[in-house]
This record gives structure tokens, sequence and C-alpha cells, in this order.
């Protein structure tokens, strides 16, 4: 009964603070800067989840998210102010061409295992940095775009603090939805085969080429959709909004949250977003904590806040019973919850 | 053609100081099998070490040059201690082998090269800082057809020295010996007294001495030394190594020289701003094509 009791609990929880409890308070307090940073928040809330299903759940280390979160933006930035599509279009196209170069890049680089891949995703992605800032005829280079058309969907104007608020939460919540389906499903559980032994999983009948391409494929889809939250709600884009910096930041968010749990990942995104807000006082130091949070998560909780993986866990389990009587349990537990 | 041979100077320059970087990264993955992406802070260090130590006390370039490289010892072995000696609590073969465990100290690094960095432009600011023009490495140099300046010449001798020193190391003293055994079979090693503790901060020692000679030659040479200096030479190196086939250092020292003639090449054809493409490309297309490297041996898969 509980078992079954609580995660709905905890959803409806959740629910209820973002569509409830934050936007009633930030109508309270009402200023335009508050929800520039919930939406942010929300935002890399949204990034974090993509990333987890590539890095927590099929164990791939990526080093370029950000490219693929830049594409996105520059995406629905592009088709807004050229072709001057509303938002109902410009956000699953954006979706679809992030999802569509995250295949290309995916197709040669998926046979690289480890830090191979890792190197390789991050050259790709300073790659499409360099194209960003450099392609001035199309990207207006470091000068960015200035997106002025604001969400527009179906017809109505929803640019107003509070319906901008609403759409991104709405956009966010849903994109998790399918993440955790997504993950907590046999096709997750393949996933998982993939990161505890990709050898072990082909062994098995697997298609581990296959699957890691189409995870990829799925997260940078989700990627490419911040992107174009972020176009439309910030209203001006950058290349230095999408540069290493913010690859490693998305990378601190699911590690210290915990690799392999959607809810790590949320909260580690909430973490690193809210944390240099709070602390604005030393606002140089913000780059600095989010090091100092990612070395010493690394170091005293390697799995995380509340994380299925850890890198000691996997050690032990390769030394095999030896370590066992230690009253760890060696394996995660993963399936249907 | 004198410009293209103007090119080729310039290359090789280049070339040489990410044969220095590739160097240290190739040293530390031969020893520990990971790698230590807070090289570049290594860089950066020996090159705000250098620009401190000219404006304090102006001493000639060999001097500064011998400081530079003992900051960068220093550095190197402050990173082991903190980067990656906490995660070599067990020593046996399956966490030496352990991937997890590699992941772990490629996230540690990437989060001390952050601090490092950070720190760096808190305490100097993140804007170029200005280097003494009497120091600058630019005097003109005629040689023959072409015009090269003093900068090319001192890289050339200094990387020179360096890579002679370096095999002399490896090859001829205790230290060298160890340093060979341990990258190549780190428990035999172990199992034979070789003190594996003390190789591997000799070994980030060695590597980082090089490193940060590297970051104060090209600052004097370019007079752009700032915070974040260290990325891009970083990831040129990294891609030498592979390029290189991972431990092999003849194999990443060519590779390096073939990026730096390729890059100053590639210049004359297309903006210097999308030079930075021409390593990432080798890269990609190393490592689909030859993931072996190129002058790499036998290797686990990649």
């Amino acid at each position: 009964m509980s078992d079954r009791l609580r995660p709905l609990l905890v959803v409806a929880a959740a629910l209820v603070l973002v569509l409830g409890v934050v936007p009633a308070v930030l109508g309270a307090l009402d200023r335009s800067y508050l929800y520039q940073v919930a939406n942010l928040a929300l935002i890399f809330v949204l990034l974090a989840a993509s990333m987890h299903l590539v890095t927590g759940v099929a164990g791939l280390l990526q080093l370029g998210h950000a490219a693929f979160y830049g594409i996105g933006a520059y995406t629905a930035a592009l088709l807004a102010t050229e072709a001057g599509l509303t938002f109902g279009w410009t956000l699953p196209l954006s979706g679809l061409s992030a999802a569509f170069v995250a295949v290309l890049v995916a197709l040669p680089t998926m046979r690289l295992v480890s830090i191979y891949f890792a190197v390789a995703t991050l050259g790709i992605g300073q790659m499409i940095y360099l194209v960003m800032l450099n392609w001035v005829p199309v990207t207006k280079g470091p000068n960015g775009i200035l997106v002025t058309s604001g969400l527009e969907l179906f017809g109505y104007d929803l640019s107003a603090s509070a319906p901008a608020y609403f759409v991104v939460a709405i956009i966010t919540l849903v994109s998790l939805w399918v993440i955790h389906r997504l993950s907590h499903s046999y096709y997750g559980n393949a996933l998982r085969a993939l990161r505890e032994d990709d050898q072990c999983a082909d062994a098995m009948g697997l298609d581990t080429v296959r699957l890691k391409i189409e995870s990829f494929a799925v997260s940078g889809f989700f990627a490419g959709i911040a992107g174009a939250l972020w176009a439309h709600t910030a209203g001006y884009i950058s290349p230095a909004d999408f540069a290493f910096p913010q690859s490693i930041l998305i990378l601190a968010m699911v590690v210290v949250g915990g690799l392999g749990s959607l809810p790590g990942a949320v909260i580690g995104a909430l973490i690193l977003i809210l944390l240099p807000e709070v602390l604005r006082p030393v606002g140089d130091f913000r780059n600095i904590i989010v090091g100092g949070v990612l070395f010493f998560s690394i170091l005293l909780m390697p799995k995380g806040i509340i994380g299925e993986v850890s890198a000691l866990d996997l050690v032990r389990r390769q030394l095999g019973g030896a370590w066992r009587g230690e009253g760890t349990k060696a394996g995660p537990e993963v399936g249907w919850r | 053609m004198d410009y293209y041979l103007q090119q080729l100077a310039i290359g090789l320059s280049l070339g040489m100081v990410y044969a220095l970087m590739a160097i240290g990264f190739t040293l530390i993955f031969g020893v520990l099998n990971v790698v230590n992406f807070a090289h570049g802070e290594v860089y950066t260090i020996g090159a705000f070490a250098g620009l401190v130590v000219i404006t304090a006390f102006a001493p000639p370039l060999f001097v500064v040059l011998l400081i530079v490289v003992a900051v960068g010892a220093l550095a190197g072995v402050g990173l082991e201690r903190i980067a990656f000696k906490p995660f070599r609590r067990f020593s046996d073969e399956a966490s030496l082998k352990s991937r997890a465990m590699r992941e772990a100290t490629l996230m540690s690094s990437l989060a001390v090269s952050i601090i490092v960095r950070e720190a760096i432009e808190i305490g100097f600011g993140s804007q170029f800082q200005t280097v003494p023009l009497d120091r600058l490495l630019n005097k003109p140099i005629s040689l023959g057809p072409v015009t090269i300046v003093s900068g090319d010449v001192i890289i050339f001798v200094v990387a020179a020295l360096m890579l002679g020193g370096l095999q002399y190391v490896l090859k001829r003293t205790n230290v060298g010996l160890s340093i060979r055994a341990v990258s190549s079979n780190p428990l035999g090693a172990k199992y034979v007294g070789i003190n594996t503790d003390r190789t591997i901060i000799w070994t980030f020692a060695v590597g980082s001495m090089m490193g940060a000679a590297a970051g104060i030659l090209v600052g004097l040479y370019y007079g752009a030394i700032f915070p974040s200096m260290g990325f891009i030479p970083g990831i040129k190196a990294f891609v030498a190594m592979v390029m290189g086939g991972l431990s092999s250092i003849p194999g990443a020292v060519i590779c390096a020289l073939i990026l730096g003639f390729s890059e100053s090449i590639a210049t004359i054809f297309v903006p210097s701003v999308w030079a930075d493409m021409v390593a990432y490309g080798f890269l990609i297309v190393t490592l689909i094509f030859f993931p072996r490297g190129i002058f790499g041996g036998a290797r686990d898969r990649v």
C-alpha cells in the first residue's frame, strides 16, 4: 500500500510546489528577476534530466551537452527571427534539429568507450561552439541574437512573466515524465545494462550501438527543447551561453545529484542554480563553488545525493565476493517501481 | 613561397609547444591510465608564475624558466595529491583497471581545474595580463629569405633541450626506470619493490615541468597571458596524445608537430579563428579511423 502511495504523494507534492506554491510566491513578490531565475532553474532541470538519460542511465560520459542546448536555442532563435515562426513551431523543430545533430554525432562516436567517448563529445561540442561563434553571417557571432518574438502558443500571447513561467514549468514537467517513463522501463533497464557492462549486454543480445544512438538522440531532443525555452524566455542568446563551462555545469548537476537517478539530477540542478543565487554576495566565487561542489561530491559522496551507481560500488562488484559481506548491498535495485 | 616558409617556422614552434604539453599527458596516462584534465591549468600556472617573477625581479629568461619549471613541478605534485591520490585508495588490479575509477579521477581533475582557473581569475582578473614589452620574444631574426622572431628559436631550443633531458631521465636514471616500469605494469612494478606512489609523484612533477615551461614560453611569445589560456592547448595536446597512440612519447611528439604544422598552414587558407577546427577534426578522424593511434601499439578497446 504505502509502496504504491509514496511515489504518488511525492509527485503530487512536486506538482503542487511547481504549479502552486512557487508561482504564488513569485506572484506575491512580483519581481521579473525572480521569474527569470525560476525559468533558468527549470530549464537546467530539463538539461540535467536529459543528460541523466545518457550519462546516468546509459553510462556514457558526455562532455559536450551544452552544444545540443545551443543548437536548440539557435534553431529557435533563427526560426523566430528569420522565418517568423511562432513558439508552437520553433519548440518541436529545435528539439528535432538537436536530435538530428545528436544522431549525426552519435553514429561515428558510439563505438568508443569511456574517456574516448568523453573526449570525442568534448571535441564535437567545441566544434559546434566554434561554428556558433565564428559563422557570423548566420549566427551573428559573438554578438548573439535578440529574440523579439515571445511565447506565443495557439494564438495566445504568453510572454508576460507568470504565463511564461507556467509554459516553461509544464513543458519541463511533461519532459521529466517522459524521461522518467523511459528510464524506468525495460528500455531503461537495457540502458542500465549498457552502463554496467556493455560487452556483456551485447552478448545478451542487446543492440548496444542502436540503444546508445537512441538514448543520445532522445537526450539531444530534450536539450534542444531546453534551448528553445531559453531562447524564448531570455530573449537573447550568445555563444557564451553554450560553451564548455555550461557542459561541465550540467555534468556537475548530474554527478552531485547522483548518477542514474532522475530526482537526483533534478535536485542537483536546483542546488547548482539556486545556490549561487542565494550566495549572491560572493558572486565572483560562483564557479569556484561549482567546482568545489563537484570535487567534494565525487570525493565524499561517490553516489551523489540519491544516486544508484557509485564509482566504488562498481569497483567492489568487480572484486567479487570478498567485499560482499560488509553489510552494503552489492548491486542497485532497478526495475519497475 | 617565403610566406609559406614563415608559416612553417611558426608551425614548428607551435608544434613544439603542443609536444611539451602532450608529453605531460602521455607520461601521466602511461603511469596511471587516466587523463589529467587539469594539465591545461598547469600551463596557465606556469605562465602566471613566470609573469609574477618577471614583474617582481626582472631576472634573465633562463632564471625565469628555472623558477617556472620548479613551480610547475610543485603544482603537479599538489594536483596529484588533491585530485588523484584520494581515488587510489584501492591499489589492486581490479580497481586499477576499473572504468569507474578512471572516470572519477577524470571528473575530480576537471573539478580541480575549474577551481584553479577561477581562483586565478579572482586573483588576477579575467582579462589579458600586460607583459613588459622588452620581455616579449618577438625580436625579428632574418634567416635567408625568411624572417622569424626570436621566440621561434627560443621555443625550439628550450623544447628540444627538455625533450632530450626527458629522454635522458627516462632511459638513464632510476626514476625514469621506475616510471617506465610502472607504466608498463603497475602491479608488477609494485611486486618487484618499486614505490609506485613516489613514482607517480615523480611522473606528475616531470610532466608538469614541461607543461609549465610551455605556458611561460607561449605567454611571452604571444604576449597573451590570461586565466583560461590553458584550455585550448590542453585539448590540442590531448589530441596529439590520442593520435600518437596514448602511451608513446615519440608518437605524441611527432603528432604534436603535425598538428602545429597543419594549424599554421590552415591559417593560410581560412581565417585564423577557424584554425582550432583542425585539431578537433584530427581528433574525431583519429578516434574513428585509427582508434589505436597512428603510432600506437596494442591497446584495450577504445
